[in-house]
């Protein structure tokens, strides 16, 4: 009698799993705390968006069936070691069906090769060196463009602008993104005939930048181009300002469109100009978000702020995805042919999102997206460049502080 | 020559910023022999202190600092007393591990109740400086400099001249004669902690001005000022000042001559240099053990 309760109670127990798994369970680890907190809190909320937008229609539309999705995500201190623990851990013990990658290039390195290693298709939309797609995997893709081309946007916006900047300082904090970033910035600027008179990348740790920006200031370069995230660019700029250096311009690889950035640097991050790869006035739409304007106001209604572009980049990554289980018409539990054939969709797409064109090129990295510049204009961001999609003109040179109010 | 002069005054002033947040750490040791690894952690406090003052109420943030002073002290005082009294004469390793562990504690609960953004205390008069024939003088971390002399030359004033600090360097020397002398020595211990804490606070209040503020900014303050300790000699107060202002002049130098990334590793080359050479710092007043 007792061997039939058990019995009957396991039965139960597997009955009931196999009902629970009826959903896509979605995992990733990011940094929520640690150097990249910050940033790395912007992606969670970016795919919170997703999945209750997804959610709030009964979730993922397969076979005649929906299936809610359900995320399972971890903090991976902002260490890149741990990154990979996690996602091993996300795919062997959680058994999540699928995997979404986290914040910045070290952390989404170590994960991407976990997740190569499983075979388990991983999108990202905030993480953009160039060694990521070098390394010949199948089953990494990114809604970014690679780091080196990202800045491009931030250097080719000298073509429009008058007196034509002829000399560049290239500064940047020594981590696998940044780093990238001075190599792009670098090589555009000899496309633009920029003369660039120093070139440094210093620890991220650097506690001061004042004596580093002495030297900058001592060669009197017409723009200041900085490898950064968010922290390091908003000490550059209080380092700017205490040491009184004021180039034409000075323009950031990351950092000033996270709203923390005008919001603790108020009236001093006017002139800022930044790289993006998405500003809510561009033309593009899609059926979950609608147009990149409605996302825009959207997120704002569900989080009092406007979504960065890394953002923007990480909710149409797994909406890519979405699209392409759709398509598919695989469903949960996912099996190992299952994300095989995930990833060979995902190498064949080419879809319209409010972000722009996914299309992912062979090593991953997303072929169709131009980069933009954004410069910070009475308190807001707006896109400046390319001029087709721009706002507003440049500012242009930009004010001493001194003479700022 | 201009350039030379500018980076020798930023290392000065980058110096007196160290020298600011390095005397508790230095008087904790000193007293105690105790190595406190949560000591950026108090620095941090500091910072958010003034910077809910400045954000919530509109504190200008030098009118912080007594708030910092007395929370700090009271922070200090406490953690002592209670917990720090409790292993104050084991050995050193169980030390370590206990003030390890509370640096994780505060730096953990402070990330869960304030989140890990980045904030700034931005005033009207953040990164305004003087310019003195060429050479640029930012008034924040000049006043930082200023009180930060003023705080090892009270401190030093203040162990050599008063009664407290009499009994404060009976213990450090001879706990034992000083407990025989009828000095409550856990007392005193727990004093010199709170002391210790409420300088090392205030020293947060005043690089919030100019320094980024989030919850998990402890651990390099810690190591720098481990840094500092050794150079200027362990507990010896005043070493303080020396050992950050020699750390402050060649790190400024090294990042406009050389390379900043430079400047990080010549501190720890310093430090290993000192212990061998010099072990009881600069001023060859340390304690050695």
């Amino acid at each position: 009698m007792f061997g039939i309760v058990v019995a009957f109670v396991l039965t139960a127990g597997v009955h009931g799993t196999a009902l629970a798994q009826a959903k896509f369970r979605i995992g990733y680890a990011v940094p929520l705390t640690g150097t990249f907190g910050r940033d790395g809190n912007l992606v969670k909320d970016a795919y919170a968006f997703w999945k209750d937008l997804v959610n709030a229609k009964g979730g993922i539309y397969v076979k005649g069936k929906r299936f809610p999705v359900e995320l399972i995500f971890l903090d991976d201190k902002s260490i890149a070691a741990e990154n990979a623990k996690l996602t091993e851990r996300l795919i062997t013990k959680d058994r999540v069906d699928l995997i979404l990658g986290g914040f910045g290039s070290d952390s989404v390195f170590a994960g991407s090769a976990v997740a190569e290693k499983y075979k388990y298709p991983m999108v990202s939309g905030a993480a953009s060196s160039n060694k990521l797609f070098e390394r010949g995997f199948k089953y990494y893709f990114s809604t970014l463009g690679k780091a080196t081309e990202e800045v491009r946007g931030c250097v080719d916006i000298a073509q429009i602008l008058s007196p034509r900047p002829k000399t560049g300082v290239i500064l940047g904090s020594d981590v696998l993104f940044t780093a990238l970033a001075c190599e792009g910035y670098k090589k555009y600027a000899e496309q633009n005939g920029i003369e660039i008179l120093h070139f440094e990348l210093f620890p991220i740790t650097l506690q001061d930048y004042n004596s580093m920006l002495l030297k900058v200031k001592q060669k009197n370069p017409d723009v200041l181009f900085v490898g950064s995230h968010l922290m390091v660019a908003m000490k550059m700029i209080q380092a700017m300002k205490e040491i009184d250096f004021t180039p034409k311009m000075v323009t950031f690889s990351y950092g000033p469109t996270v709203p923390d950035f005008i919001k603790n640097l108020g009236r001093d991050a006017e002139y800022v100009v930044a790289a993006s790869e998405w500003a809510p006035n561009l033309p593009y739409k899609d059926a979950l978000f609608g147009t990149a304007r409605e996302f825009n106001d959207n997120y704002f209604k569900k989080y009092g702020r406007y979504p960065d572009y890394v953002e923007a980049a990480s909710a149409a990554g797994v909406y890519a995805m979405q699209v392409a289980i759709e398509k598919l018409g695989i469903v949960p539990p996912l099996k190992q042919a299952d994300r095989v054939k995930l990833m060979e969709e995902l190498h064949k797409q080419d879809l319209m999102t409010f972000y722009g064109v996914v299309k992912f090129g062979p090593d991953g990295a997303n072929e169709a997206h131009p980069p933009v510049a954004v410069q910070i204009q009475n308190g807001k961001l707006i896109n400046v460049f390319p001029k087709e999609a721009a706002e507003a003109t440049p500012w242009y040179p930009m004010k001493p502080w001194k003479e700022r109010q | 020559m201009l350039l030379f002069l500018q980076s020798l005054l930023n290392g000065l002033l980058l110096g007196g910023i160290y020298a600011a947040y390095s005397a508790g750490f230095s008087l904790i040791f000193g007293v105690m022999g105790v190595v406190n690894l949560f000591h950026g952690e108090m620095v941090m406090l500091g910072a958010f202190i003034t910077y809910f003052g400045f954000t919530l109420f509109g504190i200008d943030p030098f009118l912080t600092l007594p708030f910092s002073i007395v929370f700090l002290f009271i922070f200090g005082y406490m953690v002592q007393r209670l917990i720090i009294n409790r292993v104050v004469e084991s050995p050193p390793m169980i030390s370590y591990i206990l003030t390890f562990g509370i640096h994780l504690i505060v730096a953990y609960s402070a990330l869960w109740a304030w989140t890990a953004d980045f904030r700034t205390v931005t005033t009207s008069y953040s990164g305004v400086n003087a310019n003195v024939y060429g050479v640029i003088i930012p008034y924040a971390r000049l006043a930082t400099f200023g009180i930060a002399l003023c705080v090892v030359m009270g401190l030093y004033l203040f162990l050599y001249r008063s009664e407290m600090g009499r009994a404060i360097r009976a213990t450090a020397q001879d706990k034992e004669i000083a407990r025989l002398k009828g000095v409550n020595i856990h007392h005193i211990y727990a004093v010199t902690f709170g002391i210790g804490a409420a300088i090392t606070g205030m020293a947060g209040s005043l690089i919030s001005t100019y320094f980024i503020i989030f919850p998990q900014m402890g651990l390099p303050y810690t190591i720098l000022a481990f840094c500092i300790v050794v150079l200027g000699g362990m507990g010896y107060v005043p070493g303080a000042l020396w050992g950050g202002l020699i750390l402050g002049v060649i790190q400024s130098v090294t990042a406009t001559y050389l390379n900043a990334g430079l400047s990080g590793a010549l501190t720890f080359i310093l430090l290993f240099v000192m212990l061998i050479v010099r072990p009881a710092g600069i001023a060859g007043k340390g304690i050695i053990e």
